[in-house]
């Protein structure tokens, strides 16, 4: 069964008169384990894909799935839910919090439930990434590499379902992004989850397993 | 890491302390903002509570007493025994002390002459402050003196005076400022006996607990001797005027608070800026903890707790400055630094804490409410 799975979804944005379509009509599917790369170019309605996968939007039309479960009609708060215990993103700009340390950093989905100490999850993620000697550095203390490979240890400490990726290797010089991209397909069959990434980068789809190609907001 | 640890405990407050720490200057701007608001309120109460006991101690002991005269149309030359009796009946929970008074001259060994008032007495504890010797309850044998014309006249404790062809010896020193009433020059007190010649007491002071009991004292005394028309004895309270002045001063620490309330008003508008401020710039950042799920109330959390951090830390350093500065004012005003520790101006430091922990607060509440409801995807892309 698909972790997460798009039926007929469509989104429509209303800029002054004119009436955008985003998405028409998007099926779309991802499993466990597997690395479903989305490309397109500027416009095309990649990040509004990933924003309906993220539930961070809504669709106006058409239906999303979560781990089976409907969940087209969330309100914010259990949105919120969702994608604090099965989803983890990892953006272009790695958004790692200036003012907390990369173990904090990487802590902050969970940092709110104190009843859990996700810190030896923390630990352990950061080792597997190969920053394990780097706990109490802050952000601009570490290169782009090293941000981005915070912010997937980031994305995995709540062990979610689905790692959504907004161009992890945009900022990255090619070496740098072959290794952080390693490092994703070592940690989807680690943790057996779902790789979502939006990209136009060549070099992205040499890692996946399967590239679904989006055009002004049809899937081909 | 112990700080650190415990923090973490108070995600929000890990947070807000982090966030507060990005921009010191700005936050320490805000923070300033507070403490002047702050030292304003707090300062300018304390103003007012200072004025106040400086008006009341120039008023001395005097506004729980009562002074009994005669009044214009008593029959006898002055107020008879029976009256006196009559006054302890109507006026039950009260001191009462009959005086006569009289004026003479005395003349010392060394030449020196004072004209001084001669008030006999049983008891003159509670009238009179004694800065040398002791208190007698009773006189018996004993007088007291005004400490200046004792100087004048070369007197000291255990010398002899002569009045009226009896000898009385110096048992005290009459404090020089006691009140307004003791005009400081020149009184002699002496055993009642001594003025025996006289018939009649020429006043009667009474001492209540109180500024109220000495006017429910006096009304009652007026009602029982006086008709509407006849004043056979005549009454005087300063209790009246201690309320003119506590109502005037109430006036004053009221207008000097609102002036002080302006200011922490200024400080929270310059804090719901840099929060609005702080929480714009941080929009992408928000969008991102949104993102990776966590909630509004906690980002809402996170915010107020910012606030509230400028209002506490603001509020301390303001308490502690006006703490400086209403010991400065006591000292000026009332001569006693200490005063400043008493409940009733050091409740201002209380309060203009208060006042700066709620002003911060409730300018977070819609900084915090805008950053916390905005959408994820909305903050995102600002970013």
């Amino acid at each position: 069964m698909s972790v997460i799975r798009l039926n007929g979804v469509s989104k429509r944005y209303q800029t002054g008169a004119e009436t955008i379509d985003a998405l028409k009509h998007v099926d779309f599917h991802a499993d466990r384990g597997e690395m479903v790369v989305v490309t397109g170019p500027s416009g095309s309605g990649k990040s509004t894909m990933l924003n309906m996968i993220g539930l961070l939007d809504t669709p106006t039309e058409g239906e999303i799935h979560l781990d089976g479960r409907d969940v087209t009609d969330f309100g914010e708060d259990d949105r919120t839910e969702e994608r604090r215990s099965q989803l983890g993103f990892v953006f272009q700009n790695f958004h790692l919090l200036p003012m907390l340390t990369a173990e904090e950093n990487v802590e902050l989905p969970s940092m709110w439930d104190t009843d859990v100490d996700r810190r030896e999850r923390a630990v352990d993620l950061l080792e597997r990434v190969g920053l394990g000697d780097r706990l109490t550095h802050t952000p601009d203390e570490l290169s782009g590499g090293q941000q981005q490979r915070f912010a997937i240890a980031r994305s995995l400490i709540n062990e979610p379902d689905i790692l959504l990726a907004d161009e992890p290797t945009g900022n990255l010089d090619q070496d740098t992004g072959e290794t952080v991209l390693d490092e994703i397909t070592r940690l989807k069959e680690e943790e057996n989850i779902a790789v979502v990434s939006i990209t136009h980068d060549e070099q992205l789809v040499e890692y996946a397993d399967r590239v679904v190609r989006i055009v002004d907001g049809v899937v081909q | 890491m112990g700080l650190t640890s415990l923090l973490r405990r108070f995600p929000s407050v890990l947070m807000a302390w982090r966030n507060l720490g990005r921009n010191r200057t700005r936050t320490a701007l805000a923070v300033l903002g507070i403490v002047i608001g702050v030292i304003a309120i707090a300062s300018l109460g304390m103003a007012g509570v200072a004025l106040e006991q400086q008006a009341t101690s120039s008023l001395g002991g005097l506004t729980d007493q009562a002074t009994v005269s005669p009044g214009e149309d008593i029959d006898t030359d002055g107020i008879t025994d029976t009256q006196v009796e009559t006054i302890r009946d109507v006026a039950p929970a009260t001191t009462v002390i009959p005086q006569k008074t009289n004026r003479t001259g005395l003349s010392a060994r060394n030449g020196e002459e004072a004209n001084v008032q001669v008030v006999g007495l049983e008891n003159p504890a509670p009238l009179y402050d004694i800065s040398v010797g002791d208190e007698p309850a009773r006189l018996e044998s004993g007088a007291l003196i005004s400490e200046s014309t004792a100087r004048t006249l070369g007197l000291e404790i255990g010398d002899p005076i002569e009045y009226d062809g009896q000898l009385y010896r110096v048992r005290g020193l009459i404090a020089s400022d006691s009140g307004f009433g003791s005009d400081g020059g020149g009184e002699l007190v002496l055993p009642l006996s001594a003025l025996n010649s006289q018939e009649y007491y020429d006043s009667v002071t009474i001492i209540a607990e109180d500024g109220d009991a000495a006017t429910e004292a006096a009304n009652a005394i007026e009602a029982h001797f006086n008709g509407e028309d006849d004043e056979t004895l005549s009454v005087t309270t300063y209790a009246s005027v201690q309320e003119d002045i506590t109502s005037f001063t109430d006036t004053l620490e009221l207008a000097l608070l609102g002036i002080g309330s302006i200011s922490l008003f200024v400080a929270s508008v310059a804090i719901l800026n840099v929060m609005l401020m702080s929480t714009i710039e941080r929009r992408g950042e928000i969008g991102v903890l949104r993102a990776v799920g966590v909630r509004r109330g906690e980002v809402l959390r996170m915010i107020l707790t910012e606030a509230a951090f400028l209002g506490i830390v603001g509020g301390i350093i303001g308490a502690a400055g006006s703490l400086a500065v209403g010991g400065v004012i006591f000292y000026v005003l009332a001569n006693d630094l200490a005063l400043v520790l008493a409940w009733s101006s050091s409740r201002y430091l209380l309060y203009g804490f208060i006042f700066a922990l709620v002003a911060s607060v409730l300018s977070g509440i819609y900084p915090a409410w805008k950053a916390a409801n905005e959408s994820p995807v909305d903050a995102l892309r600002g970013s």
